[in-house]
């Protein structure tokens, strides 16, 4: 592999592990106020297995940095400002209501189950290899939240209402997350391409979400987007995240 | 007002030619929802092969005092068309309920009278009794996506592998000192 292929494919992971991490740390806010006891314990089993998907993939950056991987994702996340994080404005949006936070997941967790499954046949072995590990806990993800977006979308008026604010909400940063690697990575055969991956996404989701009784906009245009910049939200979470380990940096924990 | 939503008992069969037995009971509106919830209450860790979720309310159940004292008695008349019923004995003190085969009855009332009268009905501190129709089972395509991923994860860490409470300690021994 050529520097300018492992860099790529470094910031391409990198890219991916934000967005799991920004996305289970705002999961993890409902935990202790879900709706009701039961879905209170599944999601944030949910918001730490997001996280520890984060940490597949900040160890594989670690690798192809020649970094250490039991500490270096620690630095990444605690210690990383935020115009180094690469996350998407999608998870860092704050959780909203039940509706909301349940549709990003849903969203979410569709994108990364047609990328697993594209991921499990990469030229790059431990991308691969990480990619198995994690494909049975999103699978199961994608049936929790497919449940849950139809039953708010039939539910009752207000459910309903609910869901479809939130679908117009997230649906231009839905179509912003998903990442647009090189075109040398894409040939290499280690990742898949954008519009390969836009096209399958689209090809589950917007179905499901009409069967849902929901109405999906029509937005042929993508906002204009940079993962080098971030919304307002991100900043107040990271705040928070790292505020502890922050407090005393050589702290074992 | 009562604003939760239905109750369903939870039975869950830990390895092949294991019984099913009661675990708990979760919140849902729905059976599929219910199964859903099982999975997530009951299946973080330990090992699951199948589970099965009942509404409360199709379940009968009667202790060992409620049995002799009501001598259930084999009724001809509410003994409609034969279905299945899932047969439950808790025969330990201390044990939970444990799945022990079905009974082919008309009504729950005559299922429990079937039950009752075998030799294991007659030691057990409980039975419970549900048509097998009004439970919904996991199927074997469920095994991967919901039991696999508590798999792959170990029961208990060693408390020495987190350092947090040490940790902690000396951050509030430092905010001590500032005071």
């Amino acid at each position: 592999m050529t520097n300018e292929l492992h860099n790529a494919l470094a910031d391409y992971l990198l890219a991916l592990a934000d967005d799991e991490l920004i996305l289970g740390h705002r999961d993890s806010e409902w935990c202790g106020h879900a709706p009701i006891l039961e879905e209170d314990i599944a999601f944030a089993n949910i918001a730490l297995d997001e996280i520890g998907h984060a940490g597949v993939w900040y160890r594989l950056v670690a690798d192809l940095r020649d970094e250490r991987p039991e500490t270096y994702p620690d630095q990444l996340i605690y210690f990383r400002e935020m115009a180094d994080y690469r996350s998407a404005p999608l998870v860092e949006l704050p959780k909203g209501d039940w509706a909301l936070t349940m549709l990003r997941q849903y969203l979410f967790d569709a994108l990364e189950s047609v990328r697993l499954e594209r991921l499990a046949a990469s030229a790059y072995p431990p991308l691969a290899e990480a990619d198995a590990k994690i494909r049975t806990e999103e699978l199961y993800h994608l049936r929790h939240t497919t449940a849950w977006v139809r039953r708010l979308g039939l539910g009752t008026e207000e459910s309903r209402r609910r869901m479809q604010a939130a679908l117009e909400t997230l649906w231009p940063y839905a179509l912003q997350m998903i990442e647009q690697p090189s075109a040398e990575l894409v040939e290499a055969g280690y990742v898949p391409a954008e519009d390969d991956l836009r096209h399958a996404w689209e090809d589950m989701v917007i179905p499901h979400l009409q069967d849902s009784g929901l109405d999906v906009p029509h937005q042929t245009i993508l906002p204009p987007f940079d993962r080098q910049r971030h919304t307002e939200h991100l900043s107040a979470l990271l705040d928070e995240m790292q505020s502890v380990a922050r407090l005393i940096p050589d702290a074992r924990w | 007002m009562d604003t939760q939503w239905p109750r369903f008992i939870v039975f869950l069969q830990e390895r092949a030619n294991a019984p099913h037995q009661y675990v708990g009971s979760v919140h849902a509106p729905d059976a599929d929802m219910a199964l859903m919830n099982a999975r997530d209450v009951f299946v973080r860790r330990p090992a699951c092969l199948s589970l099965w979720v009942v509404p409360a309310s199709a379940v009968l159940m009667k202790t060992a005092e409620e049995l002799a004292r009501e001598t259930i008695t084999y009724n001809r008349e509410d003994d409609g068309a034969k279905e299945p019923y899932f047969v439950f004995y808790k025969l330990l003190e201390k044990g939970t309920l444990i799945h022990s085969g079905e009974v082919d009855a008309g009504s729950p009332a005559v299922a429990l009278a079937a039950a009752y009268a075998t030799d294991d009905g007659q030691t057990a501190k409980a039975i419970w009794v549900f048509p097998a129709k009004a439970a919904r089972c996991s199927t074997s395509d469920d095994i991967q996506p919901m039991f696999a991923p508590a798999r792959a994860k170990t029961h208990f860490r060693d408390q020495a592998e987190f350092h947090i409470t040490t940790t902690m300690q000396q951050i509030k021994r430092g905010q001590d000192d500032d005071e």
